[in-house]
């Protein structure tokens, strides 16, 4: 059912990618879905699609990767691409039906927002597949640390994400292990109309409540025995280490930043 | 029902990146009315092979036949309800499965799906309950207030209402108490012995392997690496402990006695076994000195 999500997963290796640091690696992911709306001609295009061939290739992981990850949303993109080519005109006419043309301008828009998408996509699928989600949530942690100012719950909020992405797998194990054991009882899931299987999910879904329940107590329970109070007066085992290349990448992105506005006017 | 494997193999998510072969050239039969018993290391592919006596997964190579159903790769999804009718499975820790608010209403949901009227539900219901060792004030009561251990009974219960010929237990009695761990186990051999039950029970125990089974399987790493009676399985104590498989208690206190100088014509897999060889050799001994 969802083995065919890559996006969300991460890939163990040693890689210069892989081993930078996660604050580094997540503001510039965000970073990138800034700038890519900086480019407006096909030089700005090239020039982000070869720095994402080219962080890819550092990353060591194989491109396939990326390509499946791009795969279970084509037609989010070839929609949206469509009704771009077929509602935008201006530039040369090629075609016209109504209100639907077909233009210069129109395939242009088309061609770009195809590769927005693609490269958004790539570039947030590898911050995933390198990055593990607790290295994730500890950078997400550091970077919401400003926001106690504003009495923000940074530890808290990040408390539970971390939580929450350690009981992905293991709720998703769960789920299935119900199913399987519901389906021995006779249950079909995803078979006849939408009231059957609205009803088939009822015996998946109290079971994985009631067990998320029963999870959440114990693990109140032997955290509390462990002597956790709450965030105040924390150590943290996992220290998070800036080094040269992530001033580096700071840089480089700097650069293409630069490089990408020079190509726009 | 028989079920036969025929070169069976299965691969996890085949194609991708995140690829896993759990079995491989699977030959094994499960014959009508044995008590089958699968052993073998945690990974050691138990449970996939499991999820294929009831088709719930289809092999990636090979075939399975349950009964006269054949099921190969090829296999469509639809139809199987007639197999998973035949052959109930209790998962491991199956008090999970437990989601109606009433015990009589779970315990009736298994049937219902196989299409038995309401009147006979409710008569399965007080049987199976009773099966189980829990009585009918039950009924009414919501699964989720009851104790762990009459959960797990509930869950058993709710397998067993469907009356399938073939009862596949994964580790049924994990984290009971003795006592209930006796009692499951009783049950299930007198649903064997009694009403002719085909029994297959995925265990760590090797003492309830040697009580209850006449038939044991061993897989490593995907494949069968052993298969016969008990005796012939429990009879090479140095390969059990190789594979990090246990020896049944008695065995390994036969085995004790017999670097001591005790002479077995066969080395004892129960106590009973035990007690009895014992009984015989002190009779000889007797015997011989006077």
């Amino acid at each position: 059912m969802m083995d065919k999500l890559i996006f969300g997963r991460y890939i163990p290796g040693d890689s210069l990618i892989h081993n930078m640091d996660p604050r580094a690696k997540l503001m510039t992911s965000f970073y990138f879905i800034g700038i890519i709306f900086l480019c407006n001609n096909w030089q700005s295009y090239l020039l982000m699609f070869t720095f994402t061939v080219a962080v890819i290739v550092l990353s060591k992981v194989s491109i396939k990767f990326f390509i499946r990850g791009v795969k279970p949303l084509i037609w989010l993109i070839l929609f949206t691409v469509i009704l771009q080519v077929l509602f935008t005109t201006g530039g040369r006419e090629y075609f016209r039906f109504g209100i639907i043309a077909i233009t210069e301008l129109g395939l242009m828009n088309g061609a770009f927002i195809f590769c927005r998408f693609v490269l958004i996509i790539f570039m947030s699928t590898l911050l995933t597949l390198t990055t593990p989600p607790l290295a994730l949530s500890d950078a997400i942690e550091y970077l919401l640390r400003p926001l106690k100012v504003v009495r923000f719950p940074a530890h808290e909020v990040s408390l539970m994400l971390s939580i929450a992405l350690r009981f992905v797998p293991t709720l998703m194990d769960e789920t299935e292990k119900i199913m399987n054991a519901q389906r021995a009882r006779g249950v079909d899931f995803g078979e006849g109309n939408l009231a059957q299987r609205m009803k088939a999910i009822v015996p998946l879904l109290i079971p994985l409540f009631v067990s998320s329940f029963n999870r959440a107590e114990d693990l109140a329970i032997a955290m509390e025995a462990r002597g956790y109070q709450g965030g105040e007066g924390r150590t943290k085992y996992r220290v998070l280490h800036w080094q040269g290349r992530d001033t580096l990448a700071v840089l480089i992105y700097a650069l293409l930043t630069v490089a990408l506005v020079y190509l726009r006017y | 029902m028989d079920i036969r494997f025929k070169q069976v193999g299965f691969t996890y998510q085949p194609g991708t990146p995140f690829q896993h072969r759990a079995l491989s050239d699977i030959n094994l039969e499960i014959k009508e009315g044995s008590y089958t018993a699968i052993v073998g290391h945690t990974g050691s592919g138990k449970s996939t092979l499991l999820q294929h006596l009831n088709a719930l997964v289809k092999p990636t190579e090979g075939q399975v036949e349950i009964g006269d159903r054949v099921i190969t790769p090829e296999t469509n999804n639809k139809n199987l309800k007639s197999i998973r009718k035949e052959v109930g499975i209790v998962f491991q820790f199956p008090e999970a499965q437990l989601f109606e608010e009433t015990v009589a209403k779970d315990i009736a949901f298994g049937p219902k799906n196989f299409g038995v009227t309401d009147e006979r539900a409710q008569e399965i219901v007080k049987e199976t309950l009773e099966m189980v060792g829990l009585d009918e004030s039950y009924m009414e009561r919501s699964p989720f207030e009851l104790s762990g251990g009459q959960m797990r009974r509930v869950a058993i219960a709710g397998v067993l209402a469907m009356e399938p010929s073939v009862l596949v237990l994964d580790e049924p009695t994990a984290g009971l108490d003795p006592q209930g761990r006796l009692e499951m186990l009783e049950m299930f051999d007198r649903l064997h012995k009694e009403r002719g039950l085909t029994v297959v029970l995925v265990t760590h125990m090797m003492d309830d392997v040697a009580n209850y089974a006449d038939y044991v399987i061993v897989l490593e790493d995907g494949t069968v690496v052993k298969q016969g009676e008990p005796r012939d399985v429990f009879a090479d104590i140095q390969w059990l402990k190789d594979k990090h498989l246990g020896v049944p208690t008695a065995t390994a206190f036969s085995q004790r006695l017999a670097d001591k100088g005790v002479v077995f014509d066969r080395l004892p897999l129960t106590t009973k076994e035990l007690a009895l060889a014992l009984k015989q050799i002190n009779a000889g001994q007797a015997g011989e000195s006077q």
